[in-house]
């Protein structure tokens, strides 16, 4: 074995040494351009200029394996409208396969699909930004004003930016207090109208019936259920690429200190509710859980399999001191027609049809966006016989009830929760104690996107 | 016959065993489970020992569901991982065993830059390759078509090291040398000397460029527009977000859980085991064939 | 095809000389190998190289991106992840493979090819098929190894992934579909000397432990010399294992937890693809500088070593 390197390959190793340095100080001296990221165009608001259009060409769409049965219900019912399929993962669960392909397809100048469905509800933040925005403003002679006009009112919010409207809503994910109504009766409790009692009723479980749980704050969307609803600024957009994050506002430190006395009781978990964990042991004890209008099926009946007849919905709760009860988001999809389409009225119809039709949301999983569907859908709910009450009344309600203060971002708060707050709670820190740490993760993320924090 | 001439202690048999009995579990534990969860239904994977048995009728179910998924899909990404692996295997071993073997055994200028630069472009973040590649793909018109997917996979450098490196420390160049003396052509060295030595590097490059690619979710992921040309592992990621458990806007009545995901798993790992088992018999057979030579 | 009829012809001259046996044969030999390494390999890293000197209106920019990503605040900590996850993968990598495949080699051959079997089973798990694994595996309450998660204290999905433990939580996993691969090419390696050698050895009564150490660890030194070198970098651009547990833990992982996902975050959430080649290059230096020190310690380049 040679321990000793070669002296020819010394030698060599030094030579290429010095080119290597002399190419690197030469490159350096070179530099003549900034090495800013491409500075941020906020869109102009100037009239969309559609690509050259071919009538009856061919359009393709991208869905997740849930929303394409009803492209292809669509496709049947319009046999003379050409469409291409593709189904990816909708980016679900914090993936970013859109934004990703669609970087790909700016550089290569083609391949971008004239419709495509995103369950990120953010998706808009990037898709609408840009040199050439990926998403058509759907408001500019795409879909027709009455149509927009019939989503439930805040629903296109996560789409508007600068005044345009960059997709349509596919499902509401407003937040409601879901119990369960057995439990509730069996204990001789009421369902809680304020935070202030609800927070009582969750001090007073622990005595009576330690275990049982009125919450969870381990889910990514803790921040969407219970510092949304507090109208706490964590993510207010006060501009284009401008937002404002304060964490110690009043409105976010009452939710963190109500939250952390629950938590030291232990009637609310730091678990997060899809854990195998949490299904296992804590699933039969949940007593109340503020949460998305999606719990009900996804979360009550298909994952914690609780019985027929126990669950039932309650209006947001309102804290004592404010004059209107608010609630928060988690999720929803969007559709978006892409602005190099080059079969606009085919993509805006098939849009439309996706959003707006009791043939296909009438029957959808999750509860539509659009006013008149969504009661045909409740309607629907009802003829399960799951819930202990008809939810009808409390979703059309909370639906009109989303703060407005909080506003999509490119970055996801969910992400940042779950790995910087989540962590934080489990280490033993309190939520009030780690809202500077939290407050810091925004803000560095914010402004790593190029967003200006104030 | 090794334990014959020199039988050991107790105790140190006793350490084998133990050590490899140790490694044995933590390999497959989780293994034993995978096995397992199919046979359960979502609540009992949850809910029950993780090691208990639930019903064949509970795997027929899952089967069902799985197939269900998007009519069949599962079949198709099964096929179009076979078409993007085997054609990526064919291009890999004719033209890296002879490439392995050229930079091992003969001389020529730009070797140790061929070697280095292998080493390099071994060595750069995918991460990093993503955009020049899609760009490439689509400079040439190739984006879309299965070629952008084939021929990226047969580039294989750690497999012309393995050759390589196999070459250089087992093949010595007096047993070439003697047969070039007896007239050999470089072609027959290569073919009648190399090849016959070479079975074991084979079996390894082709089993890992194999694996490589059959895991390898990003590049079709990038390259292939198309969900009808997907391989398992991008459709494997689309099953997964269709899950309510990753999927919260999927909606009730999906019967992706669990159970499913985990027949799906085991359905795109079997090609990998049975392929295993294939290649560690060249990989014995050939190293004995070799050994028996000498 | 065209590369076997070239080799006829070429091959058919006489009188090389020794240093130069094959003639002009090696060219052919490698051609097709050098235009997919040309094509996929020195192209695609030559545009990445330049992309990482450039910005988005194609100026060059010198170190400018180097600086830039450098100042982000998630450098430090993502490279700071990555050294303490290097300490402990690539010396529980090096000293449990070459282990685990020099008492593989050792002992009878029968049981060792089941055991090199079932070690490499979880390799066949690479990817996106194991997130379901991970997702119950490291959840105590329905883990198969929950005992062994609740022994440590840890009760919960969070705790098991509580900052602290991931550079060990992603070393395990890597060890885990990782290593199998490892042995199967070290035991190989070990199955190449000659047994005559070892026989003799055993004669002059030499241990196992002198024998492994003395002359099996020493001819295989170009494979694991090799093996470090992959190991370092593979380690350095530590992407999937992070990937899959944030999956599995609805994001209790932060996505730029390692440069490499830094770099894919730079690229395909902020659109800024010199950054994120930079991040790259930084990388690729590193893995570099690795390799130069391994090469030229080891001869891993030499071609007649024995």
């Amino acid at each position: 074995m040679n321990d000793d390197v070669p002296v020819s390959s010394r030698r060599q190793l030094r030579r290429t040494a010095v080119a290597v340095l002399g190419a690197v100080s030469l490159l350096v001296l070179a530099a003549c351009g900034s090495a800013d990221p491409a500075p941020t165009t906020a869109s102009s608001p100037d009239a969309f200029k559609p690509v050259t259009q071919k009538e009856g060409s061919e359009i393709t769409v991208w869905a997740d394996a849930t929303r394409v049965p009803g492209v292809q219900a669509y496709q049947k019912a319009h046999p003379n409208v050409k469409i291409k399929i593709v189904t990816y993962s909708g980016d679900a669960n914090g993936a970013n396969d859109l934004q990703t392909k669609v970087q790909l397809f700016d550089r290569a100048g083609s391949g971008w699909p004239d419709v495509a469905f995103s369950a990120n509800v953010n998706d808009a933040s990037w898709a609408s930004q840009g040199k050439s925005p990926y998403a058509a403003p759907v408001n500019q002679g795409v879909v027709s004003q009455s149509t927009l006009k019939g989503f439930a009112d805040g629903a296109l919010n996560p789409c508007a930016f600068n005044g345009n409207t960059y997709c349509l809503r596919n499902d509401l994910a407003q937040n409601v207090l879901w119990y369960n109504k057995s439990l509730m009766e069996k204990f001789g409790y009421s369902v809680p109208t304020t935070w202030e009692e609800y927070q009582a009723l969750g001090e007073k479980v622990t005595k009576e019936h330690p275990g049982y749980l009125v919450g969870t704050a381990g889910d990514a969307w803790s921040p969407e259920v219970y510092f949304w609803a507090s109208q706490c600024p964590a993510s207010t957009a006060t501009g284009a690429k401008k937002v404002k994050v304060d964490l110690q506002d009043a409105k976010c430190t009452r939710m963190a200190k109500l939250l952390d006395t629950l938590i030291a009781k232990g009637s609310v978990s730091k678990d997060t509710v899809f854990s195998a964990g949490f299904i296992k042991n804590q699933a039969s004890k949940v007593l109340m859980l503020p949460g998305p209008s999606w719990f009900g099926q996804v979360l009550f009946n298909s994952t914690f399999k609780t019985p027929k007849g126990q669950i039932a919905a309650a209006s947001p709760l309102k804290f004592e001191g404010d004059a209107k009860n608010y609630t928060g988001n988690v999720g929803g999809g969007l559709w978006f027609v892409s602005s190099h389409s080059k079969n606009l009225k085919a993509s805006s119809d098939l849009v439309t049809w996706m959003t707006t039709s009791d043939a296909y949301q009438g029957t959808a999983g999750t509860y539509p966006a659009y006013k008149k569907a969504a009661v045909t859908w409740l309607a629907n709910q009802k003829k399960t016989g799951y819930f202990a009450e008809d939810v009808g009344p409390v979703f059309k309600e909370s639906a009109e009830l989303i703060w407005p203060g909080w506003s999509a971002t490119q970055y996801s708060q969910e992400a940042i929760y779950s790995s910087t707050v989540v962590p934080a709670l489990n280490s033993g820190k309190t939520l009030t104690d780690t809202l500077d740490t939290w407050q810091t993760a925004i803000t560095n993320k914010a402004k790593s996107l190029g967003y200006t924090v104030n | 016959m090794r334990r014959k001439h020199h039988p050991r202690s107790l105790a140190a048999r006793l350490a084998w065993v133990i050590v490899m009995g140790l490694s044995a579990l933590f390999f497959c534990v989780p293994v034993v489970w995978l096995l397992l969860a199919p046979t359960k239904t979502d609540s009992q994977i949850v809910r029950d020992n993780p090691f208990s048995f639930g019903s064949l009728g509970a795997v027929a179910d899952s089967w069902h569901h799985l197939h269900a998924f998007q009519d069949g899909a599962i079949l198709t990404w099964l096929l179009n991982s076979a078409l993007y692996t085997f054609g990526a295997l064919a291009v890999t071993l004719v033209t890296s065993i002879p490439a392995g073997y050229a930079l091992a055994l003969t001389q020529f200028i730009g070797r140790r830059v061929l070697l280095t630069v292998t080493m390099l472009v071994m060595l750069m973040p995918t991460a990093a390759m993503v955009l020049p590649l899609y760009l490439g793909m689509n400079a040439v018109h190739l984006d879309g078509t299965i070629w952008s997917v084939i021929l990226p996979f047969s580039f294989f450098p750690f497999g012309v090291y393995l050759t390589y490196i196999y070459f250089s420390s087992n093949v010595p160049s007096d047993l070439l040398a003697a047969a070039r003396i007896d007239g050999c052509s470089e072609w027959q060295v290569f073919r009648r000397i190399a090849m016959p030595l070479a079975k074991p590097v084979i079996a390894l490059v082709g089993f890992f460029n194999f694996v490589g690619n059959w895991n390898n979710f990003f590049l079709p992921f990038v390259m292939l527009p198309d969900s009808s040309q997907y391989p398992a592992q991008v459709g494997l990621n689309n099953l997964l977000a269709a899950s309510p458990l990753f999927n919260t806007a999927s909606g009730a009545g999906n019967q992706i859980m669990r159970p499913e995901l985990a027949l799906a798993t085991l359905a795109t790992v079997v090609p990998v085991l049975i392929v295993f088992l294939f290649s560690q018999r060249a990989l014995v057979s050939g190293m004995l064939a070799g050994a028996t030579k000498e | 095809m065209t590369t076997h009829l070239a080799t006829e012809r070429s091959g058919r001259r006489r009188g090389r000389s020794a240093r130069n046996p094959a003639g002009r044969a090696g060219y052919v030999f490698v051609s097709g190998y050098v235009l997919l390494l040309l094509a996929f390999g020195v192209l695609p890293t030559g545009y990445a190289v330049w992309l990482s000197l450039s910005n988005s209106r194609n100026q060059l920019v010198g170190l400018g991106n180097f600086t830039r990503t450098f100042t982000d605040y998630r450098f430090g900590p993502a490279f700071l992840h990555i050294a303490l996850y290097l300490v402990v993968w690539l010396a529980s990598l090096m000293i449990l493979v070459v282990l685990l495949s020099l008492m593989l080699h050792g002992r009878m051959r029968r049981a060792s090819t089941s055991l090199r079997f079932l070690f490499y089973l979880p390799g066949a798990l690479a990817g996106v098929a194991s997130v379901l694994l991970f997702l119950i595996l490291l959840d105590p309450a329905a883990s198969p190894v929950g005992w062994l998660l609740k022994s440590f204290g840890w009760n919960t999905l969070a705790q098991v992934n509580a900052p602290g433990h991931l550079p060990v939580l992603f070393t395990v996993i890597a060890f885990w579909t990782g290593a199998g691969g490892w042995i199967v090419v070290m035991y190989g390696a070990l199955n190449s000397i000659p047994d005559e050698i070892l026989e003799a050895a055993r004669i002059d009564g030499a241990s196992t432990l002198q024998i492994a150490l003395r002359i099996q660890i020493p001819m295989i030194t170009k494979w694991i010399a090799y093996m470090l070198i992959l190991a370092f970098a593979a380690g350095t651009q530590l992407f999937v294992e992070p990937q899959l547990v944030s999956l599995a833990s609805w994001g209790m992982i932060p996505d730029s937890w390692s440069p490499n996902q830094l770099s894919y975050q730079y690229a395909f959430q902020a659109g800024d693809f010199n950054g994120a080649a930079a991040l790259s290059v930084d990388l690729l230096v590193l893995g570099l500088a690795c390799a130069a020190l391994v090469v030229f310690r080891t001869g891993l380049f030499e071609r007649d070593e024995r």
